[in-house]
């Protein structure tokens, strides 16, 4: 090396040092992206498993003053004159699918009995139960959201 | 120790590590840049552009950018288009261009119990274009031309029955017509000089079919096959019904929605039903009941099916009995009635029919037309046979066989054809043994046709 | 200057408390340090403190050795990634190499990694053997480290084998169906080791599942075992082989034997020979900087070698594997293509004996030779005979591996590969 190569061996010449730090520089932000693309990596992008968005049906399926019972998606699709609005059947205890009764809700595993705005009438549940978005999609069949939680008294009007 | 010292390494410390570097960032950025970002993006942007509302706005605003997928674990598959064809549930969006556009029809076939490739076939997994649309090597589906999209319904309905499918339904009509079974085997009859068809939809492009037909020699060198000569209406029909013949089987719910109920599906019940011992159809049947022949003209279809459903619902006091029709049994017979107004299908009853003509439809249905001509007029060739180098018309055999030799003729075939010049290759086309395709009766019925067909009044004394 | 900003935080943090704790020496500035150093770490310790300069020349070992070794930590990483997606199910392993190819972010980047290192892991595993054979590296008293690494190769050959199955594709399918039937030609316990293999008589789940067994969990241990083992020996041989060693000179040194001007740590007790102690002291340098820099560049080469061809080829996936439809020919995987070949001519000899004979010959070949010289330097005089051998075998592999890539077409027969292939009558 014909440039300056100093007597100290804690020392580093001008173009060393830059040679140095630029190495570690781009060693080091190779190792943080290689960590970031595996935590990436292992992140999933699709699920298999049934969507949390879905598709209920046309709004004409449900007889007016209907509680249907779907058992796949573990809701409740509650259909008032021209309103309509979902709830979840899973109990907030300790996740149990609750039954319909003849007004609210009976979760047959501890007791919490809900109303039929799903709040919590008795028993250990610690709060009601869940209500869901309900839209109409864009080939007119209700859009059920499990995503979206909504206030008890929001619901789709057709 | 100055030429061990690390420091001249340095420099290629540098290299190296730039190296890693600038490689991790290259495929960060094929990884994260895929053109169904793209797509996606300029979809929001339209969402938003065309919101009419600040909810709307609001609701286009948070769409996520992500793959979107179709789960369909009955169908064995996932189908990942909705990823790039973002609107094709939205009417709005008709006449935009791919991928953004609106897809009809489905009704009957909504997009998530059927996804997308299940009829119009490419990669349904994969999320970039070309991988998509599947025409890439090693990849045996890929997308069926539009013109061919009819060939997807024959996987899970009948060819005949389908209205929304008529091209299926003419491509099944030219199979049959052509008589392609006498040599090839499909649904489990026919003969055994070409292979089977069960599956041949699954296996070869519509441009191979094209070429088999148009020339079959050039895609299957030594094939006995004589070239075909179709209208291009019938050559594209009968593209599309090889096509339809995948092999796939509906599994359970999309088997139990498979009938249409449809006029041949009525004309089986009808047969099967017995109705022809009450009621008559021209001049045959019973008189018990009311002739049919015109009852398409003089009764709604709604007042049919609920006679189906219900005799005495319609005509009190009938003796018509409740047969317990399905409601899509009820509709086929009522289709079937009302072909019979149309007179669009031909009435045949088996149990109606003579010998011969029963014999006919076994000629048919066994596709001997596609070597003995239409009508077994022969004229079909078959290079250097001693037969003047055709394959033998049918009408005179009635002069050369007694019935016995006939159908023994039938059932051993005849493996050997006597060649006119043994210098040249033998004749392609042979007779197929058809012990154990056909059945006895069927046997019977054949001979009977066959020794009809000579013209009456002739008598050459073989 | 002073030492450029990265080294001088890392001074400042092993000088913490908490830095302390961790590293018990910080970046060494002495030689003592440096000594120290080596033996403070797990991972360094198989390090030695000294090594010797002609240890260090790349022109000299070629940096094999090494470079397995990050192959194998790049397999073992990808490879453990993928496991976060891959079923060994006939149902759903190929939907599931699909996903890691469309959805999967970077699966195809590390898919493609793990295939092509564990290509080039094959491939070098020959090149070290020749490197060690051409260098008369297996001498006494090196033997049984030569063992040892047939024994590595063979884990080798064993883990891209049962790996190539994975993926469950037309490829992986009749590879795999040509390679155990080549097993089962061995007499006696070929069909039996087949029939244990495969789990069965056909290539299905059960052989799916064994595979994945093997390839994850039973053979990558087995490696990772002899790797140590093979590792230590190299330090209780002396380090690399190197020319004028003092070869098979036993001393038993009394400790009162050794010079007074120099202090030395007993850092371990060998039997053996101990070349570095009394002998040429000014050959051998500090392991920390000159040998780890270089290990650390090595590294950093390999690194970007894998990643280049990950990010521009990409790994192989034919159709779904269907075992009614061969590939005309079905080729075994390219490191058993002159195995293929060599069974074209006879299952037996070709397939069982000859090569049942050269892995013995290369297990004994130490034991064979009687030569004590020509150790530590390439292609040396005194062993013409044995390079000679060792070179008409590889050379004759090499064109067995080649005829049977590229000259072997349909049934087997001969085609011209820079000729047009004959129309193709089946499919598209």
């Amino acid at each position: 090396m014909n440039h300056s190569t100093p007597d100290n061996k804690n020392e580093v010449s001008r173009r060393g040092f830059f040679q140095l730090t630029l190495g570690w520089l781009a060693g080091s932000f190779a190792v943080a992206a290689a960590a970031a693309g595996t935590v990436r990596f292992l992140v999933p992008n699709v699920l298999f498993e049934p969507s949390l968005r879905f598709k209920a049906g046309k709004p004409d399926d449900y007889p007016d003053g209907s509680v249907t019972f779907m058992e796949d998606e573990r809701i409740f699709l509650v259909r008032q004159g021209n309103t309509f609005r979902c709830l979840s059947a899973i109990c907030t205890h300790l996740g149990c699918t609750v039954n319909r009764a003849d007004h609210g809700y009976h979760c047959p595993c501890h007791g919490s009995v809900f109303d039929e705005q799903g709040a919590v009438k008795s028993g250990p549940a610690p709060r009601g139960l869940e209500w869901f978005q309900v839209t109409l999609s864009k080939d007119n069949r209700l859009l059920v959201d499990k995503n979206q939680r909504v206030a008890a008294d929001k619901y789709l009007v057709l | 120790m100055n030429d061990l010292s690390v420091r001249r390494f340095y420099g290629w410390f540098t290299v190296l590590g730039l190296l890693v570097g600038v490689l991790v960032v290259i495929g960060y950025y094929r990884d994260e840049y895929r053109g169904w970002k793209d797509y996606q993006r300029k979809f929001i942007q339209e969402e938003i552009r065309r919101a009419s509302t600040p909810q709307q706005r609001a609701l286009a605003e948070s769409t996520p950018v992500q793959i979107r997928q179709i789960l369909l674990s009955d169908l064995n598959r996932v189908d990942r288009c909705t990823t790039c064809h973002l609107a094709v549930e939205d009417p709005t969006y008709g006449g935009y261009p791919q991928p953004l556009a609106y897809h009809p029809f489905h009704e009957q076939h909504p997009f998530e119990r059927f996804g997308c490739t299940i009829c119009h076939r490419g990669q349904g997994r994969a999320t970039t274009t070309t991988d998509a649309h599947g025409d890439v090597p090693h990849w045996d589906h890929p997308m069926l031309p539009l013109q061919y999209i009819q060939a997807s319904c024959g996987q899970c309905h009948e060819a005949a029955d389908n209205p929304a499918a008529p091209e299926l339904a003419r491509g099944q009509q030219v199979f049959e017509d052509s008589g392609c079974r006498g040599c090839h085997k499909l649904n489990g009859a026919g003969g055994v000089i070409g292979p089977e068809l069960d599956k041949v939809g699954a296996r070869r492009s519509p441009e191979w079919l094209k070429k088999h037909f148009l020339a079959p020699a050039s895609v299957t060198p030594g094939s006995a096959m004589p070239p075909q000569k179709f209208s291009e209406t019938n050559l594209e029909a009968i593209i599309l019904f090889m096509l339809s013949q995948t092999g796939e089987s509906a599994p359970g719910y999309y088997a139990s929605m498979k009938v249409i109920p449809s006029a041949s599906e009525g004309q089986r019940l009808f047969q099967q039903k017995g109705c022809i011992g009450c009621h008559s159809i021209g001049d045959k049947g019973g008189k018990v009941g009311p002739a049919l022949d015109d009852v398409g003209l003089r009764r709604p279809p709604e007042w049919m099916i609920q006679h189906f459903r219900d005799p005495q619902t319609v005509s009190p006091g009938t003796v018509m009995p409740g047969f317990g029709f399905t409601e899509t049994e009820a509709r086929a017979l009522t289709d079937f009635l009302l072909h019979l107004r149309d007179q669009k299908v031909a009435l045949s009853l088996p149990s109606l029919m003579s010998p011969a003509e029963r014999g006919r439809e076994v000629f048919r249905k066994y596709g001997c037309a596609g070597c003995h001509g239409a009508d077994a007029k022969g004229g079909v060739p078959n290079p250097n046979a001693k037969t003047a180098e055709q394959v033998p018309g049918l009408i005179y055999v009635a002069d050369g066989y007694t019935k016995d030799e006939l159908k023994m003729r039938i059932l051993k075939g005849q493996r050997e054809i006597p060649a006119l010049d043994a210098k040249r290759p033998p004749p392609p086309l042979y007779m197929s043994a058809w012990a154990g395709i056909i059945k006895d009766s069927e046997l019977d019925d054949l001979a009977a046709y066959l020794f009809s067909l000579k013209p009456k009044g002739e008598n050459l004394g073989f | 200057m002073n030492a450029p900003l990265p080294k001088r935080i890392w001074q400042w943090f092993t000088r913490t408390r908490v830095g302390r704790s961790i590293f018990r020496i910080g970046l060494p500035e002495s030689n003592l340090e440096r000594s120290q150093v080596m033996v403070s770490s797990f991972l360094l310790h198989v390090q030695p403190v000294k090594v010797h300069r002609h240890s260090l020349r790349a022109s000299y070992s070629l940096g094999l050795g090494l470079i397995l070794l990050y192959l194998f930590l790049i397999l073992t990483g990808t490879g453990v990634l993928l496991m976060f997606y891959y079923v060994p199910s006939t149902e759903k392993a190929y939907d599931i190499m699909k996903d890691l190819q469309y959805v999967v972010s970077a699966g195809l980047v590390i898919r493609n990694m793990h295939r092509w290192a564990g290509h080039l892991m094959v491939l070098f595993v020959l090149l070290h053997m020749c490197r060690v054979f051409y260098t008369g590296a297996y001498k006494r008293p090196r033997e049984f480290n030569w063992v040892i690494g047939v024994g590595l190769f063979l884990l080798t050959l064993g883990l891209s084998f049962t790996g190539y199955l994975l993926p469950w594709d037309q490829l992986a399918f009749w590879a795999i169906t040509v390679g155990t039937n080549i097993a089962g030609y061995a007499p006696v316990i070929g069909p039996k080791l087949k029939y244990l293999l495969l789990g069965g008589n056909v290539v299905g789940q059960e052989a799916l599942t064994r595979f994945y067994a093997l390839h994850v969990i039973v053979l990558p241990t087995a490696a990772l075992l002899m790797v140590a083992v093979h590792l230590w020996r190299v330090r209780k041989d002396g380090g690399l082989s190197r020319p004028d060693e003092p070869g098979d000179i036993v001393q038993q040194i009394e400790l009162k034997q050794l010079p007074t001007n120099k202090t030395y740590g007993l850092m371990e007790l060998a039997r053996g020979t101990t070349p570095q102690v009394g002998k040429n002291p000014e050959d051998e340098v500090f392991a920390w900087p000159h040998l780890v820099f270089r290990e650390l560049l090595l590294f950093l080469l390999v690194t970007a070698v894998v990643l280049f061809l990950a990010i521009f080829w990409n790994a192989p996936l034919e159709e779904l594997a269907n075992p009614i439809h061969p590939p005309n020919p079905a080729k075994a995987p390219w490191y058993f293509l002159g195995l293929q070949e060599l069974v074209s001519y006879s299952a037996f000899w070709g397939g069982v004996v000859v090569p049942g004979l050269l892995v013995t010959a290369l297990m004994l070949l130490p034991y064979m030779d009687r030569q004590r010289k020509g150790v530590g330097r390439w292609f040396a005089r005194e062993r013409v005979v044995a390079n000679t051998i060792f070179s008409v075998c590889l050379v004759i592999a090499v064109v067995l591996t080649i005829i049977g890539t590229s000259f072997r077409g349909p049934n087997w027969g001969w085609v011209v590969p820079w000729k047009q292939p004959p129309a193709i009558t089946e499919g598209h």
